[in-house]
């Protein structure tokens, strides 16, 4: 059975490169390095563990850990090299519509989809930042329960989150977005908390049901595009699911060459589209799976989740509907900035009555995920590049967030931030990074995320005015939730602290090395990004210009 | 090509079928060989017979059925599929005077495949799920009894492929009709065949009743067809067909009512719920796929052959809001009786009356087509015809895999109740995968066949709402037909009906396994055999479904629409 398994892989792989034999002789970086390794790893290695009885599970679980750790590294690895062009000559600087590494298979001929990928400025930060999360979140839930299994899923995850990033055929694109759903609906059904069930279902049917709204999006509008013909066009239907060329079209429209479709049509497929964003983000009244999903998810898939899933929700408003639809952009600008002020604010006031930790974080998540929707209806070259380091910057310090929430869970069995009062005294590590972690969060200066939200509050000045007060506002709530709740764990109870009764009197733990770890690794990216944003910044700077060039017709910042 | 009933051509051209009758005279006559003699009248000489006596071992042997028709089957599919999948098919016409009888073409030839290869899936499992003891010694009553039941059982399934055969040749509605009633009665046999429970006795005579009453009304719809036109010749009704003929339209609506039943779509479907419920789970199997396909198969004749809109007529309106309303209330009221459901079989039996509506959007999108409103060339309703024969095609793997997997549990006891799937992920990991993956297949997950046939059908529709509108300029989304709001009744519904496919999937990581079933899964090597050839089927023609697209394509143009 193992071995018929093992068959469907293989099988499974051939049907999906079926021409590999191209005439691009060129070595393909992305298809199977950062996106088909990790997947078919960890398939194989699920296959094996599955056969193995309980004890024995226990057993391979730790070489099973130590190859997963190996295998990650190597996606990591290879998106490093890229981008400092060790391994080979990478051009970023990229007009729009422009990819790099860019590489087409024909997939399924008779609807014309290829298995096209690339990257750009807009999805390169997001698949180093997957590359990167992965390691860093198996390093830091290093002792996590029936191993054997745990590990493989995040490698999958990671493996299909940057197929949605790299990939540039519709249909590829949404094959990896749902596919990122089944490894985190077993992370929460396996691993979960109390309420897993609840959480794990109520995650997987909200975003299933926003993406077939977004699915009925893009099928009317492959429909609608123009007849072509050639290898990226489908023998039966004469359309084609191929995101470049569907880009030019529309910027052939946009700049007035051809006609493309009315306006009203544009705003509701640009409506369809984006409720599937919308949720993924998630936006204030499509939240609610969210502070379910985090709270009951283990701390892995909770700082994936945070790290990067929530990001495909913006990934794909600027890759699809923004960049196709910029007429409908201005004509929502209002709705969209409407949404994210009231995310930003919803998302930072319920912040204020949680008592649970994570439940917390969660909606600090929500309220950050409202400062991209603002970057976005900004409508400025800056505030789309706050967007991005926002995304990024978030990537890197809401993970770092949920470890710590991870490791309070781990090590006190309780998730209510009054239950553990004196942390400093007992866990000064732990004491350490959680208020490194609330402080990156909540903005200090010369970490990651002041830059993001300093860069939108410039953009959103020259739109909307004296609305700036209520963002401005929100930020001074976020301090207040965090140091609040950092007040309340790490330094009330006396000099002895106050213990959390779920320890029973026994002397509360500090975290472990792997903990520490990973957290470091974690705070020092985000200092490090935080003094130089312009690492990341610059390649985004130049892909907005692009991106502005090429769909609004606007040069320059 | 014409040919004349038995001639040379004729059986060259039906060498399959004839392999499945020769396997049914076969497991009539092997089991019976014996050492009789017959003695020739007037004298004392005694002429060995072979038939009847006492048997011989070798033949008597009860796994004799099962093998021989499992072989059967496998050997005309075989050779069905190595002849369709090249695409070069002759049409061969059987003619007995100037009616036509059968028609062999890609159309028919696509369908016998399927119903073969359900047919075949379902016997494959049958032989672990009413195996046959051939063991020495003393047998208990139950043992006896299995083996009592093997050549019936075969024998039926084999009637029951060759009447489904006869359905996708047949040119005529009467030769149709017949076809249709010899597959249903071997089904309505099979379904109360399942005599461990009380229900399955229950079930079979249910499904017997209302299948007949509906079996019943359709005939009396092609007996008004028949007053009105003359003829029961699908092309001469085609030709005679319009709309304004009231008696004509009576007699659609009645001989819909006999094929809405076969497909389960609503109004009609209150049987299958108990019927699926009832039977053992392969048998519930090919109710849900092949029966299903073959009811479908009716409608596309008489739907989309005989009456499809003409265009502009006014009174075709008719026809499309019917079946619109038909096809939304269909699949609706499948997938909320479904999130009720406790039992996984009914919950199948309801996800396999919301998969009927959706294939009665496609054609209702088929019907938009031909009547003119849509600004269209023909090629479009093929595509249509096609995802919906991919559809049927796929929920072989899919659909029919989810029953297996539930007649292995059977074979343990029982798999009536939701708990009894609980935690079989953890008796048997690969099991429990792979009815994971049927389950999301059937919810439309990416990038399982089931997307992929999901996918198509709202394409189809879409494409036909949307026509060639990109030629005019700027479109309003007001162009946009009114059949743009099926596929996203569509859509809505599978959202609903991830609801309780993802209930199965939890209850089986994450329930622990109830008492009395912590053992490891009865081994059944031919069960899980079938099992694993529906998992590899439902992940490949996911991620290349070309081959089956194309075949599905030329099938549906054999159909000649436009």
């Amino acid at each position: 059975m193992l071995i018929g398994g093992l068959l469907i892989i293989v099988a499974g792989l051939m049907a999906f490169f079926p021409s590999m034999s191209d005439s691009d002789t060129s070595v393909d970086w992305i298809s199977l390095p950062l996106v088909g390794f990790p997947i078919i790893v960890s398939c194989i290695l699920l296959a094996f563990a599955s056969q193995e009885t309980r004890a024995r599970k226990e057993v391979i679980a730790v070489p099973i850990r130590l190859f997963t750790l190996v295998a990650s590294l190597i996606p990591l690895a290879i998106s490093t090299a890229l981008f400092f062009d060790w391994l080979i000559l990478v051009d970023w600087d990229l007009m729009y519509n422009e990819y790099a590494l860019e590489k087409e298979y024909v997939w399924i001929e008779s609807i014309g989809v290829s298995w096209h990928v690339g990257m750009d400025g807009l999805s390169f930060p997001m698949v180093w930042l997957t590359t990167f999360l992965v390691p860093i979140t198996i390093i830091t839930t290093w002792n996590e329960k029936d191993g054997a299994t745990y590990y493989p899923l995040l490698l999958m995850m990671g493996g299909a989150l940057i197929g949605v990033f790299v990939a540039l055929d519709l249909f590829l694109f949404y094959v990896f977005w749902e596919l990122t759903l089944i490894p985190m609906f077993f992370l929460i059904l396996k691993w979960g908390g109390k309420d897993r069930r609840y959480a794990a279902q109520k995650f997987f049917i909200y975003t299933f049901c926003a993406s077939v709204i977004m699915l009925l999006g893009l099928i009317t509008l492959y429909f609608l595009q123009p007849e072509g013909s050639g290898s990226q066009y489908g023998t039966v239907t004469g359309r084609t699911f191929d995101m470049t060329v569907l880009f030019s079209n529309a910027t052939a429209y946009n700049m007035g060459d051809s006609v493309f479709l009315g306006k009203d049509m544009q705003n509701i497929l640009f409506a369809m589209l984006m409720i599937g964003f919308l949720v993924k983000l998630p936006a204030v009244p499509f939240h609610t799976w969210l502070p379910d999903a985090h709270v009951q998810a283990p701390t892995g898939g909770s700082m994936l989740l945070a790290g990067v899933m929530l990001k495909m929700g913006a990934y794909g408003m600027l890759r699809i509907p923004i960049a196709i639809f910029p007429d409908a952009v201005v004509y929502y600008q209002d709705v969209i900035m409407a949404i994210g002020l009231i995310s930003l604010v919803w998302g930072s006031i319920v912040c204020l009555g949680q008592t649970n930790l994570k439940k917390m974080v969660a909606y600090s998540s929500v309220s950050h995920m409202g400062v991209i929707l603002l970057g976005i209806a900004s409508m400025q070259p800056i505030g789309y590049a706050a967007a991005l380091f926002m995304m990024f910057a978030h990537g890197i310090i809401s993970p770092m967030l949920f470890a710590v929430c991870g490791a309070f869970k781990h090590h006190y069995h309780s998730m209510e931030i009054g239950a553990m009062r004196g942390m400093a005294k007992w866990s000064p590590f732990l004491a350490v990074y959680m208020m490194f972690a609330w402080m990156a969060s909540l903005g200090l200066p010369l970490l990651a995320g002041f830059v993001a939200e300093l860069m939108v509050m410039i953009a959103f000045w020259p739109e909307y005015g004296w609305w700036i007060l209520l963002p401005g506002a929100v930020l001074a709530i976020t301090a207040a939730y965090y140091l609040w709740s950092m007040q309340r764990t790490i330094f009330e109870g006396g000099d002895e602290g106050q213990p959390p009764e779920s320890l029973n009197g026994e002397t509360p733990p500090d975290i472990t090395l792997s903990e520490n770890i990973g957290m470091i690794i974690l705070a020092i990216f985000t200092v490090i990004f935080g003094i130089f944003p312009f690492i990341a910044l610059g390649m985004m700077d130049q892909w907005t210009v692009a991106f502005f060039e090429g769909v609004f017709n606007l040069g320059g910042i | 090509m014409e040919v004349e009933v038995f001639s040379n051509d004729f059986w060259k051209a039906f060498a399959p079928e004839t392999i499945l009758i020769c396997g049914l005279l076969l497991i009539f006559i092997i089991p019976n060989l014996g050492n009789s003699k017959f003695r020739i009248p007037l004298t004392k000489v005694r002429v060995p017979w072979f038939l009847g006596g006492r048997r011989f071992k070798l033949t008597g042997s009860p796994a004799i059925p099962g093998i021989l028709a499992t072989g059967t089957l496998f050997t005309a599919l075989g050779m069905m599929v190595i002849e369709a999948i090249d695409g070069k098919m002759d049409t061969t016409t059987v003619v007995s005077g100037d009616i036509i009888i059968l028609q062999l073409d890609n159309f028919s030839r696509f369908f016998e495949i399927l119903f073969l290869a359900a047919v075949l899936l379902a016997s494959m499992a049958s032989l672990d799920r009413i195996p046959a003891h051939t063991f020495e010694g003393k047998k208990s009553l139950e043992e006896l009894y299995d083996n009592r039941r093997q050549a019936d059982f075969y024998i039926l399934m084999l009637t029951t492929a060759i009447g489904m055969c006869t359905v996708a040749l047949a040119q005529d509605l009467f030769v149709l009709f017949v076809g249709l009633e010899l597959a249903s009665l071997a089904t309505y046999v099979l379904v109360g065949f399942h005599k461990e429970s009380k229900s399955g006795a229950e079930s079979g005579v249910k499904y017997f009743i209302t299948g007949s009453v509906a079996s019943g009304v359709g005939l009396y719809g092609l007996s008004l067809l028949y007053l009105e036109f003359g003829s029961l010749q699908l092309h001469e009704i085609a030709a005679l067909w319009s709309e304004s003929s009231v008696l004509g339209l009576i007699a659609l609506g009645l001989v819909l009512v006999g094929f809405g039943f076969k497909v389960s779509a609503a109004p009609f479907h209150f049987a299958a719920p108990d019927a699926y419920a009832g039977a053992n789970s392969p048998v519930a199997g090919v109710l849900a796929t092949a029966s299903k396909a073959m009811g479908m198969i009716g409608l596309i004749r008489v739907l989309l052959v005989i009456a499809l809109p003409e265009t502009g007529e006014e009174e075709s309106a008719v026809w499309l809001y019917t079946l619109a309303t038909l096809s939304v209330i269909t699949m609706t009221w499948g997938n909320i009786a479904a999130l009720g459901s406790t039992n996984p079989k009914r919950m199948l039996a309801y996800s396999s009356v919301a998969h009927a509506g959706y294939m009665l959007a496609a054609m209702t999108a088929v019907g938009a087509w031909k009547w003119g409103e849509v600004d269209a060339p023909a090629d479009y309703a093929d595509t249509i015809v096609a995802a919906v024969l991919f559809h049927l095609f796929v929920l072989v793997a899919f659909k029919l895999g989810a029953f297996l997997v539930l007649g292995l549990l059977e074979m343990e006891g029982g798999a009536s109740r939701l708990s009894a799937l609980s935690g079989l992920a953890r008796r048997d990991p690969l099991i429990g995968t792979a009815m994971f993956v049927f389950m999301l297949a059937l919810a439309g997950v990416p990038p399982l066949a089931g997307f992929m046939s999901k996918f198509l059908v709202i394409a189809g529709i879409v494409s036909t709402s949307v026509g060639e509108l990109w030629m005019n300029g700027t479109v309003s989304f007001s162009d946009l037909h009114w059949v743009w709001w099926l596929a996203l009744a569509m859509f809505v519904n599978s959202a609903i009906s991830v609801f309780y496919y993802l209930r199965i999937g939890v209850v089986m990581f994450l329930d622990v396994p109830e008492e009395g079933r912590r053992k490891p899964l009865p081994y059944g090597a031919s069960i899980r055999m079938a099992i694993w050839i529906c998992l590899v089927a439902t992940i490949l023609l996911g991620l290349s479904g070309d081959t089956l697209i194309d075949m599905c394509y030329r099938a549906a143009d054999s159909l000649n629409l436009a």
